[in-house]
């Protein structure tokens, strides 16, 4: 019997569903065993009957509920919770849904704001009051990871997460498991690049210039990122972007880690544990320019980012 | 008393839309909307962060074409610093782009437009879809998903991330190419380009045949397009001047960062995504289906009638083709996913060419950049549409404004009109199914939101 | 009527000195005011960043001290340096969080020095007191 399946997305940008489609054939080769009773990416089953005739939103019983993206407005929370209430095992798909993800960046502003730029402050724009109607959901007062509203039973993160992550852990309930995770390792435990634990002194360098490397080898003959004086975030992020095999993808690109996979383990802060790891090879956590930002940048959920009250200068 | 019906969520489009129609006393349509339901304050949040930072923030706007947002902001970033990236480094980002867009290309026109055309428009909607595909044509569907995840493969083994990239930076990309990886990537670039052929004579003999009556009422508009075209009128994906045709195919070129005296963009409180419209046309917009005021419309269609012919040769043999039969500029809405194709193998034309240019090996690729203030446009054609990212940025090189259109947004006033179009034609005396619903849908799906 | 606001304080005090001190303190007659509650630890070294950003960002304290041994007095030879290095790393976190650098205090005061434990409490409680409720308690 094939297993059914819900998939929702709520403040996503879609990458997650690609990367399910990058399963490529071993998404055709777990086809037969999964049946999408649910997928608005794919699938035209409506929330309110096919002619939109019912009152309430209809998401199909299931064995499995996959949602990406975090939360944002009332809508998603309507339908995260219904997806919630619908499925046995709840799996939060991709960094958003697990830590907020990059959208969770607004977190850094009121709504006040963001909407006072949006509607009136754009210089291609012709003023106007916010959108205000039935039909577009009111925003809530932060972005959040689908953990700070229901209950989640399995997380795989990533921006996004990779295909063998999904396939993993879908063979893993398909085999009647009721839980999977990550191994707690972090993004630096899969680097290849040569470490010396120390780094040139100096403020923390931006990208104004490419790595110091040789195309022609590989990866294990480069410096690593830190230690060239530039800040990577391998230390503190969990590691699993290349998949079972392979190296961290940005690395791979010759560019830093920027977090996307989230902290190695939950509660963790990252921001803390950067500033201790960069002290370790002479780099000076206060020299990072848009630090609050760059160490949030995909976890600004749970409350790690939020607008910061006015303040008169410090002496 | 009239009624409202509902279309929520609007499928196999990517993104939250509902369609509400509202049908008068004698159940004929009295209006619909496009209700786009998400937002998410990329301009505002974006404030602050470093320039260079921008373009591996930006691409998340979009994890179907994150290629496009990497590029715009890329060029944006470029031009706040004043800086020309190396050609080398140009033309790795064109190669990157191309490969990226032969993947979406393929993604959209058989996983979420051909279940309406393969499966058949009044198909169970348990079966119109692409595991309805899968099992109908399964060589076919083999093909499809083997030749999309290779397009992901060959950017993941050479830049690391397909979705979200980091490879291209402001002053030009992050690494250059061997030879050997130029090697492996030309062999797979030809089966590309084979595939690519292969896909547009299916379309033509299997779907565009079929529907042509469909094509020729559904969801047809007469309103304007916008794209980008190389001094020659050859119809660019990466870098031009903007051209924006009346719906006479009367036309007006600017540079990308006149956009603002062309371009402006209107909100209505029923969505929240807004309404670009041509400023120079009329006391716009209005959304009103017998007398359009300033509305037109990007992405493949739009670029395939301001274009004066296509970049390749095979891509033009296919643009002589469809003008012959067609015309230009047309207004076929459902012959989006014919152009479509036509830019497919473009795409995958130009993937071959860009590896057989001995330059795109050189080893400079990066220019070190400074930061100042300044302010830059970058624009380039998203699949979906033309995209404008426009910053601005302080001494230290952080952004202290920015503003973005993208592609789909370009296209909410002609989506809005095409849905009114589509649901006045086909929803009569109060009657309505599922099938027509569906149908309503189609004119939405054809723009790839 | 409005009540005079009372920041709540938390000291995080190591076993071998400060504790000594704050509890001598509390013996003796210089009192510390009750804003101060006290959590032994056994070296301020063991103090993780975590646990003072997480008392002022969950909203659960207006303000917090870590009180270890004089340098060169650790019970585990230098775990008050690498309290002090940590204590780099909190205010910075302070910044980022939108927090006052006042609401952090890192202090050395062995066991006899009662008075400067009750000196300090004093201190950080008036400060606190002028800068108001931490505004993560909302
Ligand atoms: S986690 Fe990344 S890929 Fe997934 S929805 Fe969020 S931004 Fe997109
Ligand atoms: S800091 Fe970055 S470059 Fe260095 S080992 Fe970690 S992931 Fe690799
Ligand atoms: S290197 Fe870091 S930011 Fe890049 S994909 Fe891996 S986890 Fe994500
Ligand atoms: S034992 Fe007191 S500070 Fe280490």
């Amino acid at each position: 019997m094939p297993v059914k399946v819900v998939e929702e997305w709520l403040n996503s940008c879609s990458g997650c569903e690609i990367s399910i489609l990058n399963l490529g054939d071993t998404l055709l080769d777990l086809l037969p065993e999964l049946n999408f009773v649910h997928i608005p990416v794919l699938i035209d089953h409506k929330y309110y009957g096919q002619t939109g005739e019912s009152d309430v939103i209809e998401i199909p019983e299931a064995d499995i509920g996959i949602v990406s993206g975090g939360v944002r407005n009332e809508e998603h929370k309507h339908v995260l919770e219904e997806t919630r209430k619908k499925t046995k095992i709840l799996i939060a798909l991709g960094s958003c849904a697990a830590h907020g993800g990059i959208p969770a960046q607004a977190n850094m502003y009121t709504n006040k704001d963001i909407f006072e730029k949006l509607f009136r402050g754009s210089p291609s724009t012709d003023p106007a009051s916010d959108p205000n109607h039935p039909n577009v959901p009111q925003w809530l007062d932060s972005c959040l990871a689908l953990d700070e509203v229901v209950e989640v039973d399995v997380t795989i993160p990533g921006c996004p997460p990779h295909p063998d992550w999904i396939a993993e852990a879908l063979t893993a309930l398909l085999e009647g498991k009721t839980s999977w995770s990550l191994p707690e390792r972090s993004v630096c435990d899969t680097c290849p690049v040569i470490r010396e634990k120390k780094s040139a002194a100096g403020p923390v360098r931006r990208c104004f210039e490419n790595l110091e490397f040789n195309p022609e080898e590989g990866l294990d003959k480069m410096r690593c990122i830190n230690e060239q004086g530039f800040l990577c975030l391998g230390p503190v992020t969990l590691a699993g972007c290349a998949g079972k095999e392979g190296v961290p993808r940005c690395i791979q690109a010759r560019t830093p880690c920027r977090g996307c996979f989230g902290p190695i383990r939950k509660g963790a802060r990252p921001m803390v544990d950067m500033m201790g790891a960069m002290s370790s090879v002479g780099l000076d956590p206060k020299t990072v320019v848009d630090r609050r930002a760059i160490m949030n940048r995909y976890i600004g959920g749970h409350g790690n980012l939020r607008p910061l009250p006015a303040r008169p200068a410090r002496k | 008393m009239g009624k409202i019906v509902n279309i929520q969520p609007v499928t196999r489009i990517e993104g939250h839309a509902k369609v509400a129609i509202h049908l008068d006393d004698a159940g004929n349509v009295a209006d619909t909307r496009l209700h786009i339901q998400t937002l998410r304050g990329f301009e505002k949040f974006v404030e602050g962060r470093p320039v260079e930072e921008m373009p591996r923030i930006v691409c998340h706007i979009c994890g179907i074409c994150p290629w496009s947002h990497h590029l715009a902001s890329s060029k944006a970033g470029d031009a706040c610093f004043g800086v020309t990236p190396p050609p080398a480094a140009v033309k790795l980002r064109r190669l990157m782009q191309m490969i990226a867009y032969v993947g979406d290309k393929l993604l959209h026109f058989y996983f979420l437009a051909a279940p309406d055309f393969v499966i058949g428009p009044d198909a169970d909607y348990a079966v119109r879809n692409v595991i309805g595909i899968v099992n109908a044509a399964p060589n076919i569907a083999k093909q499809v998903v083997h030749y999309r995840q290779l397009t992901a493969q060959i950017l993941e083994n050479f830049a690391g991330r397909a979705i979200h990239p980091t490879f291209s930076i402001p002053g030009g990309v992050s690494k250059p190419m061997t030879e050997a990886e130029r090697v492996e990537m030309l062999a797979h670039a030809l089966e590309l380009l084979d595939f690519s052929m292969f896909t547009i004579k299916f379309a033509k003999e299997n779907v565009f045949a079929k529907y042509i009556d469909a094509i020729k009422t559904l969801g047809v508009i007469k309103v304007g397009h916008l794209g980008l075209v190389t001094d020659d009128g050859a119809l660019d994906f990466y870098d031009g001047k903007l051209r924006l045709m009346q719906p006479d195919g009367s036309h007006e070129d600017f540079a990308d960062d006149e956009y603002l005296d062309h371009i402006g963009e209107h909100v209505e409180p029923w969505s929240y995504q807004k309404f670009p419209y041509a400023k120079k046309w009329g006391d716009g917009p209005a959304m009103d289906l017998d007398n359009p005021v300033g509305v037109y419309r990007t992405n493949c269609l739009a670029r395939i009638n301001v274009c004066d012919k296509m970049a390749t040769p095979l891509a033009q043999a296919e643009l002589e083709e469809f003008r012959a039969e067609f015309g230009r500029p047309t207004h076929l809405t459902l012959l989006y996913h014919y152009a479509r194709l036509i830019e497919l193998v473009q795409c995958a034309e130009q993937t071959v060419e860009l590896l057989e240019d001995p330059e795109i090996t050189s080893s400079d690729v990066r220019k070190k950049i400074e930061p100042r203030s300044g302010r830059g446009v970058g624009c380039v054609e998203a699949p979906r549409g033309t995209l404008i990212h426009d910053y601005q940025s302080d001494d230290e090189g952080l952004i202290t404004q920015a503003n973005l259109i993208v592609g789909t947004t370009h296209n909410n006033a002609a989506m809005n009109l095409s849905v009114k179009q589509a649901a006045t034609e086909l929803i009569k005396d109060g009657t309505y199914d599922q099938a027509i619903l569906n149908k309503v849908e189609m004119a939405i799906r054809a723009y790839d939101p | 009527m409005e009540k005079e606001f009372e920041p709540k304080i938390v000291a995080f005090c190591c076993n071998w000195c400060s504790y000594l001190a704050a509890d001598s303190a509390g013996m003796a007659r210089n009192q510390y005011p009750s804003n101060v509650h006290i959590i032994r630890c056994m070296c301020s070294g063991m103090v993780h960043p975590n646990f003072v950003i997480d008392a002022l960002t969950k909203g659960l304290a207006d303000g917090v001290m870590v009180c270890g041994c004089h340098p060169g007095d650790c019970h585990y030879q230098d775990g008050n340096k690498r309290a002090e290095s940590r204590s780099e790393a909190i205010f910075l976190m302070l910044e980022d969080f939108g927090l006052e650098q006042e609401r952090f205090r890192l202090e050395w005061i062995s066991a006899s020095e009662g008075q400067k434990f009750a000196g300090v409490s004093g201190e950080m409680t008036q400060t606190l007191k002028e800068l108001g409720p931490n505004f993560y308690k909302s």
